[in-house]
């Protein structure tokens, strides 16, 4: 109907010869050919921008086509006669689906032609119709374009575009509600004089039926901004998401309110940081959660959290090297025995000892030691991050450090052998890509039960499953990933643009975890899956890539595996609580539960019962009756502080759900989990 | 009035240097005319005072060096959000500089001392001058070492201070511009960000194709190097014909050479060989930046920022240039140089446009 009534406006207005094309309700509806373009004159500017190049023009012609059937369609000003002209054409093409003046952008391109010429190609349905709008955004001069209908193309993984009401720098995409929905962050500056300040957050929150509502959390005005990266976690422990701020000189600690409606505390630090990534990890294993900086210049930094909202800062002990070149931390559990070690992917010009990548395994009692040479990963490509993931699925963590520059070597896919990394590259798919960026990520972009990577040149290597991987271009850049509809699929926030995956139909799992006795993002913690076609792993990490943040759980794509035998999760205590056939295509939330570990953890021997319990909870065995009980939800806020009277307490008034209770005991806390019904 | 406080001060200073450490205190009674008295005492320095090497004739904030320390200037300077600066330089009596190529940093001896004062004119109120740092560059044991003396507000002494701070300064320009900025001087770790080739500190400005100018000193216009061997600091013999950088701000220059000639003061010290970025394929280096491809004329980027910049520099269109993009960006993350300013350097930024817009070169 949308679609009748906009061809039939456009046809009616197009007699009026003035005003043919020079706006969305004026649009001309063209079919296969080649149409010229006299000069982009038309006063309504095409918006939203779909291709890159910013959003600075001011004139637009507009073109409405209508597929004849399913086709591939190919919208091009890459012709001879354009090419032939001199100085060279410069062009730019939006396409729209949706009515005049609430478009949404379907394709667009800028330069995928030759020189500065543009090519869209876009799959429609017979009977779909796309709006076709050139911009002056490089030049108002004329040109021809052709469209051009062909066989339906697939792809391995596809994105649509989806405008998000973010404002601010892009940086995380996480879920800052506790609702289980990634949501999307912006950071707000103001540059007053010649310092720029961070001065608000907007979080644009996931809607439970789709979509996104923004709000903008004024900060105090704080001299740093998150230029080089940002991360997200709960370092306070109060229940909401806080952030760490990367800047050029500075780090600063932005706290969440305790009611999760705002970011009223921070502290910046005095020490001159020149931060590049930035992670939130409980370094020291104290079950609290630690910030860890990149030093670019110098030693790396850290700030230990001392359990009473302040951090101590150390510089020294994790990558020391003078001079630094310290790029891409990535926190990752390599030796798989249960804690987590650190790999900084380094560069540096002329200075192989300041570019050789480091891996500094953590010892267990809060020290590390750096063992990359031992590893096979002591190498000095010029790198700014690493891709940590179980590329081959044999349970253990390989690694593809991504060239920035190909000055001293190139990608490097090193599989994991145990006791060393081997080398894999050649015939991977990474000797030829020629892509190079400061990010790299991964993730199952396509849930086919095999990781992806992404990094340079607005690609995605899809894993073959055999550590081979094939370019699948998606023409944007790596960024903050999630799952922005909901649908089981990572998609990718670009600025104030989501690439809405468009799924292959696979199947999948999500796995959140509340930490009790751990860090309560349980950050650290990992999560193997296993289905018929075998087991995956995945870490909960704050702080991948170089640049962003991104969702703060364990995705899975499950392929067409339609169960899931067991989820197993080792939390950063050494908890481990293990789900048995759980739903798929959804997320399993798993709180960390000392009581049904299934390791030999529990030395304390105190029994909660009847769990579920309507309102009297009984304790069993060793505990301070004297000391006060201290009751949690699941997303760390206390919610009942007593005295255990005569042997039990009383959570009638609780609404029913997950709970965490917390007894002192002669050895210090312990926590159980418990059901309220 | 000012000379009665002047007094007053040095009154104080002879009744503390009584019980002070004398190497420090020594400095403020030098006569404003006296005798060369260097003071660089290499298992002393840095010492926590800049009076102490009694570089400068009293009062210290005149910028006049005593006999034996030499004024000089290169021919296109670092824009630092427009900080004036003096530099100056001393060695020990006997001992020479020598030449090593047009575009390296002289060879310079043992305790070799380089000094540079950042100040300002027309800060605001008062309309006066205010120096905000001097930093030094010693060598001792075959090594440059880095000391930054931050003056205090009454502009009589400056201490040694490797911690690095802001300062704001509001000041008004010869053109009756008045900006204001938080002010930085750098750390250790900053300084050495640029002033390093491998992750070995070096002097940046005193090579032979920057200081290959006349320069009007005390006595009257000499050109730079003819004057440093006058001066007994420099060995004689160096090539006569020297690649010679030209006055980026000069217009009766070749628009080429000003823009190689800014690109070399403003970003070689990091896009050239062995430097903190040489990983990225572009040179700036004055005698290695004259071929399209170390400018990165037609070079796609390879780190992605916009699709759009499609070069780091496309001829003829600013628009798509990387190079364009970064001089012109106050994001610290993204603009360029990467350290060091915090302004967009307006004018340097519109000699790069005027010379991106005169060529026309087709990309492949």
């Amino acid at each position: 109907m949308n679609k009748l009534s906009a061809l039939f406006a456009a046809g009616l207005l197009g007699t009026l010869p003035a005003l043919a094309q020079d706006n969305c309700l004026t649009a001309i509806p063209i079919t296969a050919g080649t149409y010229v373009v006299d000069t982009i004159d038309g006063p309504e500017v095409p918006q939203p921008v779909c291709a890159s190049g910013g959003n600075t023009a001011t004139r637009g012609e507009w073109y409405v086509y209508t597929a004849p059937a399913d086709v591939s369609v190919t919208v091009t000003s890459d012709l001879p006669e354009n090419v032939a002209v001199t100085p060279g054409l410069d062009t730019r093409v939006h396409i729209y689906t949706g009515t005049c003046g609430a478009l949404t952008c379907y394709d667009g391109d800028d330069d995928n032609g030759s020189g500065y010429l543009s090519i869209a190609l876009f799959n429609l349905q017979a009977g779909q119709s796309v709006y076709i709008a050139w911009d002056n955004r490089w030049n108002a001069r004329g040109f021809s374009f052709s469209v051009i209908e062909g066989e339906p193309f697939s792809e391995a993984v596809s994105f649509t575009n989806v405008s998000v009401p973010v404002t601010g720098t892009l940086r995380a995409v996480v879920d800052m509600n506790n609702d289980g929905l990634d949501d999307v962050v912006g950071m707000n500056s103001e540059t007053i004089d010649n310092v720029t300040y961070t001065t608000g957050v907007t979080i644009a929150y996931q809607q439970p039926g789709g979509g996104f509502s923004a709000q903008t959390f004024p900060t105090a005005q704080i001299p740093n901004t998150p230029s080089w990266s940002l991360c997200a976690g709960d370092l306070d422990g109060n229940g909401w998401n806080d952030l760490m701020i990367g800047g050029g000189s500075k780090v600063t600690l932005l706290f969440a309110d305790a009611d999760g409606n705002g970011f009223s505390t921070d502290t910046t630090y005095s020490q001159y940081i020149f931060c590049q990534r930035t992670n939130l990890v409980d370094i020291n294993n104290d079950g609290l959660l630690d910030a860890f900086s990149c030093h670019d210049v110098q030693p790396n930094v850290y700030f230990l959290n001392n359990g009473n909202g302040s951090f101590t800062f150390y510089q020294g002990g994790l990558g020391n090297t003078p001079g630094g070149g310290n790029y891409g931390s990535i926190w990752t559990d390599f030796d798989s025995d249960g804690d987590v070690d650190l790999f900084i992917a380094k560069c540096r010009g002329g200075n192989q000892v300041v570019s050789t990548d480091q891996l500094h395994r953590n010892n267990g009692d809060g020290t590390y030691t750096e063992v990359a040479a031992q590893y096979n990963l002591a190498n000095f490509t010029q790198t700014w991050s690493s891709a940590w993931g179980d590329y081959d699925n044999d349970g253990d963590m390989d690694v593809m450090v991504g060239a920035s520059s190909f000055s001293s070597g190139g990608h490097k896919l090193l599989r994991n052998d145990g006791n060393t990394f081997t080398d894999v590259t050649a015939g991977s798919g990474f000797d030829t890509f020629t892509g190079t960026n400061i990010e790299h990520v991964t993730h199952d972009f396509n849930n086919d039960g095999w990781l992806d990577i992404m990094g340079g040149a607005n690609t995605i290597m899809m894993n073959n499953g055999d550590m081979t991987f094939t370019p699948n271009p998606v023409g944007f850049d790596v960024s903050s990933v999630g799952d922005l509809d909901n649908d089981g699929y990572m998609d990718i926030q670009t600025g104030a643009t989501a690439r809405i995956n468009n799924g292959v139909g696979n199947n999948y799992i999500r796995v959140n975890l509340v930490g009790t006795v751990s860090n309560k993002n349980a950050i650290g913690a990992r999560v193997t899956v296993t289905t018929a076609s075998g087991s995956q792993i995945r870490e909960i990490r704050s702080g991948d890539g170089f640049r962003f943040m991104s969702y703060l759980g364990a995705h899975f794509g499950l392929g067409t595996d339609e169960e899931v035998l067991q989820v197993t999760v080792r939390f950063p205590s050494g908890i481990v609580n293990v789900v048995d056939n759980p739903a798929i295509n959804g997320t399993l939330t798993v709180v960390e539960d000392i009581n049904t570990s299934v390791q030999d953890l529990a030395k304390q021997p105190l029994v909660l019962f009847p769990v579920p319990t309507a309102d009297i909870l009984f304790l069993s065995g060793d505990y301070s009756s004297n000391k006060p009980v201290r009751v949690f939800d699941t997303n760390g806020k206390l919610v009942v502080q007593t005295m255990v009277t005569g042997n039990h307490i009383n959570v009638g008034g609780l609404v029913p759900g997950i709970y965490v209770l917390e007894v002192q005991t002669a050895d210090g806390p312990v926590q159980r989990s418990f059901a309220k019904d | 009035m000012k000379k009665i406080a002047l007094l007053l001060l040095l009154a104080v200073a002879v009744l503390i240097s009584c019980t002070k450490d004398p190497v420090a205190d020594v400095a403020p009674l030098a006569p404003a005319d006296g005798p060369d008295q260097v003071v660089f005492d290499p298992a002393q320095v840095p010492y926590p005072t800049l009076s102490a090497y009694r570089f400068f004739k009293r009062p210290m904030r005149a910028q006049v060096p005593v006999a034996s320390v030499l004024p000089y200037a290169p021919i296109s300077s670092l824009f630092t959000d427009y900080a004036e600066k003096a530099r100056f330089v001393w060695m020990p009596a006997g001992s020479k500089a020598t030449y090593d190529g047009d575009g390296n940093a002289l060879q310079f001896p043992e305790s070799s001392v380089l000094i540079k004062n950042f100040y300002y004119d027309g800060v605001q109120p008062g309309n006066t001058r205010r120096i905000i740092e001097t930093r030094i560059l010693f060598k001792r044991n075959g090594q440059w070492e880095f000391a930054d003396y931050v003056w205090n507000a009454e502009q009589t002494e400056a201490y040694l201070d490797m911690a690095g701070s802001t300062t704001p300064v509001t000041w008004t320009d010869a053109n009756g511009v008045t900006r204001s900025i938080q002010y930085r001087i750098p750390s250790a770790g900053e300084c050495q960000m640029c002033h390093k080739i491998g992750n070995t500190p070096v002097p940046i400005g005193p090579k032979p194709q920057n200081l290959n100018a006349d320069h009007a000193f005390a006595d009257g216009v000499r050109n730079q190097l003819k004057k440093w061997v006058e001066h007994g600091i420099l060995e004689p013999g160096y090539p006569k014909n020297i690649m010679t950088t030209v006055a980026w701000d000069d217009p009766t220059e070749p628009l080429e050479l000003r823009a190689r000639s800014y690109l070399d003061a403003n970003c070689a010290h990091c896009h050239a060989p062995d430097r903190q970025c040489s990983y990225r394929a572009i040179r700036f280096q004055y005698n290695n930046n004259g071929g399209a491809a170390n400018q990165g004329i037609c070079m796609e980027p390879e780190e992605p920022v916009d699709p759009s910049l499609t070069y780091n520099i496309a001829p003829g269109n600013v628009a798509r240039s990387m190079v364009h993009f970064r001089m012109g960006s106050n994001d610290e993350a993204l603009g360029m140089p990467l350290i060091g300013t915090s302004l967009v350097h307006a004018e340097g930024l519109a000699l790069i446009e005027q010379y991106i817009n005169s060529l026309n070169q087709t990309c492949n």
